[in-house]
């Protein structure tokens, strides 16, 4: 590849730096040394106000491991995270098929449904809250207009979980959707073609075309969507506050409270590491998924 | 074909079926913010009840509330890290693309890295720093860790690998250097991509929760987000005056949604996660 040659030249090259360097910069400082930082933090007994930092190497990890909140709270995570990932996945597919099988009116479709997604996190709080809200919410009222007795989804034990997960499968599916419908775009019209010729029926058209090239897909999806919302904070934080009793507190609103609430940074840090370790295998996962999603030739 | 129309039948049905899901629980906070308080304390039903803007105006007009300011401020910070961060990030996009320097590799390979870490590990480093500086209910407490944004570097830098190297070279035998070259030969063909990043860092920006809450205590400087979870949790009991204030932060999003549909559905489609 022919390369502008003067812009090699020593001169230059120094100025290349100018480029990336305010990037460079910022990136350090607001990402690559507080990486670092944590870690450091998540040795020390270090309350956020007052100089008193003790080194106390892993007591903060060995105190996690005994603390029952944590579990819970990573218990009720991966509960959200595997209900809301699994129902996304498969209901935007749903979604994306039935979207795909129809031209007419498909943009206002696609339209509606990506609107619940632009919104802010704090406005879709407030109404998924009065919506789920038991005595004068929308949709203990729609149920009872066919008779179903008015349920209170947030403040049971079992309930509140799966109430949140659906929430946000409602605020979330137009996102997969959109991943969804790009992939049905690529795949060649000739398979459907041949498929027609031979006879096959929409159902089997779907389950032994259509599934089989979307697989690279939806496995993405699956994944991304779990990463997603293992970190999830603002449903337990805007909805519930982490209740009744801790049935909703999530691993980022125990983080939350910890460090924000009970000023214990150096055990926050322990917090956020942990949780870290877990999503980053996940990501890892991912990126070999990915790079197979790339590599599907039709 | 009959069984083809029935089909077609049920696929509407179902697809109009989720449209109101997704459009009902919007309208009906809308209603409630328009009728008189008592309504909200009701279980909703399809009539009308003195719709005003009532409401809507006492949100903007409550001392204690400082609703305009919140706007303001989200307006403000939204815009001022869409600007800042596309300057910053497309510099060093279009560095790494195309200039070499000594340890290229090496610094695109921390950033890969990096990339996978996630955000919450830098949260207490950073909020510690952001006191440290004295930067706590200060604007550049929000806008300065928000500058490094790793995935829309990769995402502008994927835009220029894509141009042919041509366009360069012609640009550079008619004498222009490495900057003029980035501003009027480079830029017009990422339009694309920094429109799209563009919009969904505003959006991401404007619907923040998390940093704007632990950074913005004074009621002054919150953010939209911010003011308006303080006003859920502490003005239960005037649910039509939160639903209001809702508004204030659902009806400019959804604004530039609609004008900016294809790119928001592009942006979302390349960043692969379609949003959150």
């Amino acid at each position: 590849m022919l390369k502008p040659k003067s812009w090699r030249t020593g001169r230059y090259i120094a100025g290349n730096y100018l480029f990336i360097l305010p990037f460079l910069a910022f990136f350090l400082a607001f990402t690559a040394i507080p990486i670092v930082q944590a870690v450091f933090m998540s040795l020390f007994d270090w309350p956020m106000l007052g100089k008193k930092r003790n080194f106390i190497g892993l007591q903060n990890f060995i105190k996690l491991m005994d603390d029952g909140i944590w579990w819970q709270a990573l218990r009720n995570t991966l509960f959200f995270a595997a209900m809301t990932a699994g129902g996304l996945t498969a209901f935007s597919l749903f979604v994306s098929l039935q979207l795909n099988k129809r031209g007419n009116g498909r943009n206002l479709y696609r339209f509606l449904f990506y609107i619940p997604v632009v919104l802010s996190v704090a406005a879709r709080g407030i109404v998924i809250g009065w919506s789920v809200s038991t005595q004068y919410g929308l949709v203990n009222a729609l149920l009872g207009t066919i008779g179903i007795p008015q349920i209170n989804w947030l403040g049971e034990k079992e309930l509140v979980i799966p109430t949140l997960a659906i929430a946000t499968l409602w605020w979330g599916f137009g996102g997969p959707m959109l991943i969804y419908l790009a992939g049905l775009q690529g795949i060649p019209k000739q398979l459907y073609e041949a498929a027609e010729i031979d006879g096959a029926s929409q159902f089997t058209t779907t389950r032994k075309i259509t599934l089989p090239l979307m697989a690279p897909s939806i496995f993405f999806v699956l994944v991304t969507q779990v990463i997603a919302h293992i970190q999830v904070f603002g449903q337990s934080y805007l909805i519930t506050g982490g209740g009744p009793g801790r049935e909703s507190y999530t691993s980022i609103f125990y983080l939350y409270q910890t460090a924000w609430r009970y000023y214990r940074m150096g055990y926050g840090s322990s917090i956020a590491i942990s949780l870290a370790v877990i999503i980053l295998v996940l990501t890892l996962f991912q990126f070999v998924v990915n790079r197979r999603r790339n590599e599907v030739e039709y | 074909m009959k069984s083809n129309l029935l089909g077609r039948l049920l696929t509407h049905t179902f697809l109009i079926l989720v449209g109101l899901a997704c459009l009902l629980p919007l309208l009906f906070s809308l209603k409630i913010a328009l009728e008189p308080t008592r309504f909200a304390f009701q279980a909703p039903t399809w009539d009308w009840h003195d719709p005003s803007l009532e409401h809507f105006i006492e949100v903007i007009q409550r001392q204690d509330l400082l609703l305009p300011n919140w706007f303001v401020n989200s307006l403000f910070l939204s815009s001022t890290i869409v600007i800042l961060q596309l300057s910053i990030v497309t510099t060093a996009a279009y560095g790494f693309a195309r200039l070499t320097f000594p340890g290229r590799n090496f610094l695109f390979m921390l950033l890969l890295f990096t990339m996978m870490v996630p955000g919450q590990v830098t949260m207490i480093p950073v909020y510690t720093m952001i006191r440290d500086l004295k930067l706590l209910d200060n604007y550049l407490g929000l806008i300065l860790p928000a500058m490094a944004n790793v995935f829309g570097l990769f995402m502008i830098r994927q835009f220029f690998l894509g141009i042919p190297r041509d366009f360069e070279e012609a640009a550079m035998i008619d004498g222009a250097g490495r900057w003029r070259t980035l501003f009027v030969v480079m830029l017009p063909q990422v339009r694309a991509g920094l429109v799209a990043l563009g919009i969904l860092t505003f959006l991401g920006s404007w619907n923040d929760l998390f940093w704007p809450l632990i950074v913005m205590n004074k009621l002054e400087m919150r953010t939209l987000p911010v003011g308006l979870t303080v006003l859920n949790g502490s003005y239960g009991a005037e649910r039509a005056l939160v639903m209001a204030g809702a508004f204030f932060s659902i009806v400019p999003a959804l604004i530039l949604y609609g004008i900016f549909q294809k790119r928001i559905i592009q942006g979302s489609m390349l960043s692969g996660l379609g949003g959150r």
